[in-house]
């Protein structure tokens, strides 16, 4: 009896030991977005991104912000965060999401697994919902993933200046790239 | 007549020398980097453990002291991560904290920080974002 109530438990701390190194995180992913317009081209990036991927479930969360977005150009940066985005009002974007399938990626053994994201996407204080294709890499224990949208500026009520409204592109190319998930 | 005519002339060439002032300062405007935070004076000076503690209390009062402005921030190395030498982010507070102050690293100061490692006492002077699980500066450059 003793022993089988012993079985148990270990079984029962591995199981949970399996779970646990199920979820995983980064402090250190990357967004990036890129418009190209006959005004200008414009390209940004923010490497602080927080993200958490539970391999179970399949939920999948990205928070960033908005003012850690960088771009060559000081004026253009000064643009977005208080003419587009209003940064002080809206601080931060968050995607929350889960995979269509979960159970096609298998995170423990090497391979590349393209997997379809269900989410929502809020911005700018406004919550719509936005899937996405994603691909996962798994090398030598090393979980990386990448993925890319277009989001259309005017579905989160982002106004265009009407002086550069007809030479700013409406729609915004969003690159997401996690360099390694951890396990949490 | 003479007169009307240099008259004139003197308004043409004030003109003239108004377009081109208005002209370089349009083109360095619109073509101005970010600035060197080492050249700009930080608009504060705290602690990565009040920092934190202060997000962690209440963000929207802290959002309102410190977003989007300079700080110099002072605290213990937990970590270094290093991306191919391009990203270089300094994490500030104990290892095991939940909360902590991330530093991204200016990409033209990446050099300066190569000779910390943790646990050693750094003052950085970075831009605040804001705070989601870690309190989040960019921008950052050594102070000595």
């Amino acid at each position: 009896m003793k022993k089988s109530i012993c079985i148990l438990i270990v079984l029962a701390i591995g199981i949970h030991l399996v779970t646990a190194q199920k979820k995983y995180f980064c402090k250190t992913a990357k967004i990036s977005f890129y418009s190209k317009a006959p005004l200008e081209d414009i390209e940004s990036h923010n490497t602080q991104v927080l993200t958490a991927f539970d391999a179970i479930t399949g939920q999948i969360e990205f928070a960033v912000l908005i003012k850690g977005f960088e771009f060559e150009k000081a004026k253009m940066q000064e643009h977005f965060n208080e003419e587009y985005i209003e940064s002080d009002k809206y601080p931060k974007a968050l995607f929350l999401g889960t995979l269509k399938d979960p159970g096609q990626l298998t995170l423990d053994k090497d391979g590349v697994y393209k997997v379809q994201v269900i989410g929502s996407l809020t911005l700018h204080g406004v919550t719509k919902p936005q899937n996405a294709e994603a691909i996962f890499i798994v090398k030598n224990a090393i979980v990386n993933a990448t993925a890319e949208f277009n989001v259309a500026v005017a579905d989160y009520n982002i106004k265009i200046p009407a002086l550069v409204a007809d030479k700013v592109s409406k729609s915004v190319k969003v690159v997401v790239n996690v360099p390694s998930y951890q396990p949490r | 007549m003479i007169i009307m005519k240099l008259k004139g002339k003197h308004v043409w060439l004030a003109l003239l020398i108004v377009i081109t002032i208005a002209g370089i300062y349009a083109y360095r405007e619109y073509n101005r980097k970010p600035a060197d935070l080492s050249n700009v004076a930080s608009q504060s000076s705290t602690t990565a453990d009040s920092l934190v503690m202060l997000f962690e209390k209440d963000e929207l009062k802290a959002n309102a002291l410190y977003l989007g402005k300079a700080i110099d921030v002072t605290g213990v190395i937990a970590e270094i991560t290093n991306q191919k030498d391009t990203i270089i982010n300094v994490t500030l507070g104990k290892k095991d904290d939940m909360h902590r102050v991330s530093c991204l690293m200016d990409v033209q100061h990446i050099n300066d920080v190569k000779t910390y490692k943790e646990s050693d006492m750094i003052k950085l002077r970075g831009i605040c974002n804001g705070y989601l699980m870690d309190v989040e500066l960019n921008r950052c450059v050594v102070i000595k």
